[in-house]
């Protein structure tokens, strides 16, 4: 049995979504061409974005933000091409999406300034915090020689942040960030489990553990992206960013381990040799690969959104803000690294200055990048997961599971 | 005339297939053999000029009745239309040489049947003389709303004098309640103000139209062109009018009964009442004062419901739009909820719904609603189920409005009548079973007392007939505004629910029925749908039972009845000329000058019936000439081919069939009959509202009958087709005939 939903319309909401980039959310009457077209919702029992829209029209956020299908979209826009009222439901759970990860986000506040694109303090801070942490290592350890002392040595870039200042640093920081973020995600999980319970949906059919393996191999083949047919280019974009990042998430963690429990273990060989890797290592390939196909699949991202065709999704600065960043760590890593080898060899002062610069600017857009992962855009790599996982686990995509009203 | 002056000729046209298909000059020595014509003659093209040249001449030396066996009546009607001269047209082309094959001998009797009866007819109908009426063109509109005002305005404009009766103190009717309406032009997506003062300056400038407020009409007597009125307001007033245009509007649906609305609640209030609210400028609760805030708009409350009103009323979905947005425009804070079945926004009136649903502060949603409560504190509560929302919703609220219908103010005129019949026999008082009948009838429509609004001098009641859900409309496709009165039309909402705009249309449709209605009877011609026909029925009145059934059957209310209770045909501009009267007449004294008992009889009489042993059936085809007998002619042209055995007459209306041709045909000795009339029903295609339905009822006693003889019932059978039915029409008529063919010859054939 369902219980009786009482209808509480928070207009703040619909306010919300429609400056999120909704704004023909009202449009909608309902006919489900949206569903019909949508590849994703095939075999769905409610498919969305029917339902979606309906909830977003009457301000229902608390139905919205405990819904995974808002997930399972990538703003392909199949549906708000072929919608008759002009409504745009993939547009309206872009917004959506949004409004989900300000509502989980801890400390709530985060949420709220990325979310109103309050930015400009948080993207400083990173500055503040980087400076600080230079000055400190100055005056603690190494007795106040000041900080530009430091700047061009033989370890070059390590010079200025030692290996275990930079771990130390990014650890700390993404670590406390990540448990806001997790704990966001196990809130989700939460709403998603009571909402079908109060909807008398079927017990679960596939168990927690397989679900992960299913959900992360399918997220690894983008074989869900690949049925969006209105913006086949954007799948092809999101691999590179997605490939290209996560190359280079593994290979930074690579480059720890190898730096601190393999390294010391190695007779003979000392940080040097490890640190910067040769241009022969197959390691450092791997990281140019990646970062060349990150840069690209931003740039292919950018110009699909700039192209003003019927079936560009609708970008408010929340899109925007994780595009740029993205793109600027991609770029700053990669100028960071061709700069190393100009300036070091020529010892031009000029050049090491910029050299240090971009590289000053990089370790500012990672930490921007990484710190407010659960907060930005970037937190859908949490809770899309999640919801993908909850999806398959609560075996919403199967026919056969109906409501048991 | 009568028939010993009568000079009968024939023209046999040899064009379109039929010299080819027919033996003419058998068909020649046949009409001035056997049939007993004056003069026969052929052409091969009769209504080319040579042709119509020669019946002139033949017209100059004498003939005065035209046998023209050619194509159908319905084809070069007016060519083969001659001044002071009777012309009878017997349809050789559509029904029999493109429907039969040529040179056959069942084709050439069935050809030379067709000219005895024509022949027959010639000899035996009469040319009409217009009914002398003395008409008064004065046009009576009553109501002074919307429609009336346009009516009013219409009538003077066409140079009528007008009389304009409304029972309020003030013209405008309901729009005066309304602050705005919905658009009536691009970009239909706002609310536009109401222009109901201009109207009335014009009708207060126009000197033709005379204006009398508060009044109420007393007594209304006679007939179009001499409609004698007797008005109070205050004092009584008499006066004359032609035709009148009943534009009397509509009035909401009783809230009241909607009590699983919670209509009791005072915060559950009608669209009527929401209109004077935001008329008022302040959206207040009826309780407590207090502005309202979250707004729930109850679309199809009572209507599209079997236990209330079964109908939509077409504007309340667009009322609620328009009002949602006011409501938001008053008080930008405050929330509308739209709960519909479907919201109903035809046309361009899809902007004006899209327009309402970008303002985020109105919410829409599909389902049913199962009731309102009053929550306590002043809130109220809305149950639903079958969302789109997906399951049982409750929706909160501090004011309801529920959408009403709209319901004519009309009163039934013939329930009326039942009403004081029964009220007339509970007075005097007489014992029986009939008494307790009576007062049973009295008790159930006792809340009819009172109602009336025309109150017409007529036997069959004071008022207009409501026909489908009470309108007092005809079918609204085919004769728009012709209510069961010749003479009253009706306009605007009483008629059927419209919007403001639509009860403009409405109102200039119906002037000009009255238009019709004055001018056509002044001519002395019957005015619709058999306009310009100048016959009317002759009552042989010495031989009268009173039996009243022609009172009785009569659609259009023609007869009053004397004292003594025997019907009166002096009103005769009333009549529509079908024929039911005719048809129902057990003494068979009614008559038309071209259309009698006689003249039909003679022409099922005329035709040759086979002997037993020639095993040619012979079968009678009674067609209503309005529907049916076109789309006879239609398989025709289409050339499908029907059987040979079947002989037709076209008749007025199915309900003008008298049964005695039945019993004629049958002891003359044919061995089917059918009967082939339009639509009854709720969906009605009569043009006289009741024929075929009438036909039905007969057709009962008729197989009766037919038991009494030891015949099979199966030999009369009754159809109904529309005029698009020809390929069934067809079909009938051959399977008919295979029936009988099965059945067997007519027993009777041999006496």
């Amino acid at each position: 049995m369902t219980e009786t939903y009482v209808v509480k319309p928070d207009a703040d909401f619909i306010h919300r979504i429609i400056d999120g980039g909704g704004g023909d959310l009202k449009q909608c009457f309902q006919c489900a061409t949206c569903s019909v077209a949508c590849e994703l919702a095939e075999g769905q029992s409610r498919p969305f974005p029917r339902k979606e829209m309906i909830w977003a029209q009457w301000g229902l956020k608390d139905r919205l933000i405990a819904d995974p299908d808002i997930w399972q979209c990538h703003q392909c826009n199949d549906c708000s091409t072929k919608c008759p009222r002009g409504a745009r439901p993939g547009d309206v759970l872009n917004a959506v999406r949004q409004e989900a990860v300000q509502h989980y986000a801890v400390p709530g506040f985060l949420g709220r300034m990325i979310g109103k694109g309050n930015i400009v303090p948080l993207l400083l801070l990173p500055v503040i915090l980087l400076t600080l942490a230079l000055v400190l290592r100055d005056q603690l350890w190494d007795s106040g020689q000041g900080v530009l002392m430091y700047l061009h040595h033989e370890g070059f870039y390590a010079d200025l942040f030692p290996h275990w200042l930079l771990i130390g640093f990014y650890s700390f920081f993404w670590g406390l960030a990540m448990v806001g973020g997790v704990v966001g995600a196990a809130r989700f999980w939460q709403a998603m489990k009571g909402a079908d319970r109060a909807a008398g949906w079927e017990a679960p059919s596939t168990s927690v553990m397989s679900s992960w393996v299913r959900t992360i191999k399918s997220i690894l083949a983008h074989d869900r992206f690949s049925k969006c047919t209105s913006q086949a280019g954007r799948r092809r974009a999101h691999q590179g960013a997605f490939y290209g990042f996560l190359v280079l998430f593994l290979v930074s963690v690579w480059a720890v381990i190898a730096l601190y429990m393999i390294n010391p273990f190695i007779p003979g060989h000392d940080q040097d040799l490890i640190y910067p890797f040769a241009i022969w290592n197959p390691v450092k390939w791997i990281a140019n690969i990646g970062g060349i196909i990150l840069v690209a699949g931003c740039l292919m991202a950018i110009r699909d959104r700039k192209s003003g065709e019927k079936d560009a999704p609708a970008s408010s600065s929340f899109d925007w803000l994780f595009l740029y960043l993205l793109l600027i760590v991609g770029v700053t890593g990669l100028l960071t690294e061709v700069l190393r080898y100009v300036a070091e060899p020529s010892g031009a002062e000029g050049l090491v200055y910029a050299a240090y610069a971009v590289y000053f600017v990089h370790l500012v857009a990672v930490f921007d990048l990484l710190v407010y992962l659960p907060y930005s855009k970037l937190a859908h790599v949490l809770y899309r997961t999640v919801a993908l996982v909850y999806a398959e686990h609560s075996g919403r995509n199967q026919k056969s599971l109906e409501p048991s009203t | 005339m009568t028939n010993t002056e009568k000079k009968v000729s024939v023209w046999i046209c040899q064009g379109c297939d039929i010299g080819e298909s027919l033996d003419v000059d058998a068909l020649e020595t046949l009409a001035t053999g056997d049939c007993g014509a004056d003069q026969c003659s052929c052409h091969s093209y009769l209504c080319g000029d040579e042709g119509v040249e020669l019946i002139k001449k033949d017209i100059e030396e004498g003939a005065n009745a035209l046998v023209i066996a050619a194509c159908s009546p319905r084809f070069n009607t007016d060519t083969f239309e001659f001044d002071g001269v009777l012309t009878e047209r017997v349809n050789l082309r559509e029904q029999v040489v493109w429907s039969h094959p040529a040179d056959d001998e069942d084709t050439q009797m069935m050809a030379e049947d067709y000219l005895r009866m024509g022949v027959v007819k010639a000899q035996k109908a009469n040319i009409p003389t217009p009914l002398e009426t003395e008409v008064d063109k004065t046009i009576m509109v009553v109501g002074g709303g919307q429609s009336g005002m346009t009516a009013a305005l219409e009538a003077a404009g066409a140079g009528y004098e007008v009389v304009l009766v409304e029972k309020e103190d003030q013209l405008g009717g309901n729009l005066r309640k309304f602050s705005k309406l919905f658009p009536k032009k691009p970009p239909y997506n706002q609310p536009v103000p109401v222009d109901i003062d201009s109207k009335i300056a014009d009708i207060e400038a126009s000197e033709r139209i005379k204006v009398h407020l508060g009044a109420a009409i007393q007594k209304i007597a006679g007939q179009p062109g001499q409609f004698d009125v007797t008005l109070q307001n205050g004092t009584t007033e008499e006066f004359r009018v032609g035709a009148i245009v009943q534009a009397t509007g509509w009035k909401p649906y009783d809230a009241s009964k909607l009590g699983h609305l919670g209509s009791e609640c005072p915060d559950v209030v009608t669209n009527v009442q929401m209109e004077e609210m935001i008329a008022s400028g302040q959206i207040n609760r009826l309780s407590d004062g207090k502005p309202a805030q979250k707004i729930a708009f109850i679309q199809c409350a009572g209507s599209r419901d079997k236990e209330h009103l079964p109908y939509c009323s077409g504007v309340c979905c667009r009322v609620t739009l328009k009002q949602a947005m006011l409501a938001r425009e008053l008080n930008g804070e405050s929330q509308a909820y739209v709960l519909y079945k479907d919201i109903r926004a035809p046309g361009q009136y899809e902007d004006f719904y899209r327009a309402a649903q970008e303002d985020p502060g109105i919410f829409f949603t599909k389902g049913e609603v199962t009731g309102v409560k009053d929550a306590g504190g002043g809130n109220l509560v809305v149950d639903m189920e079958d969302t789109l929302l997906g399951d049982k919703i409750q929706i909160e609220a501090d004011l309801v409005v529920l959408a009403t219908g709209m319901v004519p103010v009309a009163a039934d005129g013939e329930a009326l009548r039942q009403f004081q019949d029964a009220q007339g026999i509970v007075e005097k008082g007489e014992a029986g079973a009939q008494l307790e009948n009576a007062k049973q009838t009295v008790e159930d429509l006792k809340d009819l007392e009172g109602t009336e609004i025309l109150n017409l001098d007529y036997r069959q009641g004071p008022d207009l007939p409501g026909l489908k859900y009470e309108f007092p409309d005809s079918h609204f496709i085919c004769f728009p505004y012709e209510t069961r009165r010749t003479g009253i039309y009706a306009a605007g909402c009483v008629r059927a629910p419209n919007d403001a705009d639509a009860c403009r249309e409405d109102a200039t449709g119906a002037t000009m029925k009255a238009i019709q209605c004055v001018e056509l009877t002044a001519r002395g011609s019957a005015v619709h749908p058999r306009w310009g026909d100048e016959t009317y029925p002759d009552f042989a009145m010495q031989r009268c039972t009173s039996c009243k059934r022609c009172t009785e059957e009569c659609p259009f209310g023609t007869l009053n009845e004397d004292e003594k209770g025997t019907p009166e045909p002096i009103s005769l501009a009333r009549c529509r000329r079908c024929g039911i009267c005719l048809g129902a007449c057990p003494e068979r004294i009614i008559s038309f000058e071209n259309y009698s008992i006689d003249i039909v009889s003679s022409m099922i009489k005329a035709v040759e019936i086979p002997d037993e042993f020639e095993d040619k059936p012979r079968l009678l085809g009674l067609l209503c000439e309005n529907d049916a007998y076109p789309a006879l002619d239609t398989a025709g042209l289409n050339r499908l081919q029907h059987s040979a055995w079947i002989r037709f007459i076209p008749v007025r209306c199915l309900g003008s069939v008298n049964v005695v041709w039945i019993a004629d045909a049958l002891s003359r000795g044919y061995d089917g009959i059918l009967l082939v009339g339009c639509k009854s029903g709720d969906d009605y295609q009569c043009h006289f509202i009741r024929g075929s339905e009438l036909m039905g009822t007969r057709g009962d006693n008729i197989k009766e009958k037919l038991t009494q003889l030891a015949l099979e019932e199966e030999r009369v059978r009754v159809e109904q087709v529309e005029i698009s039915d020809s390929g069934k029409l067809v079909e009938i008529i051959n399977e008919f005939s295979e029936q009988i063919e099965d059945i067997g010859m007519n027993p009777f054939k041999e006496f």
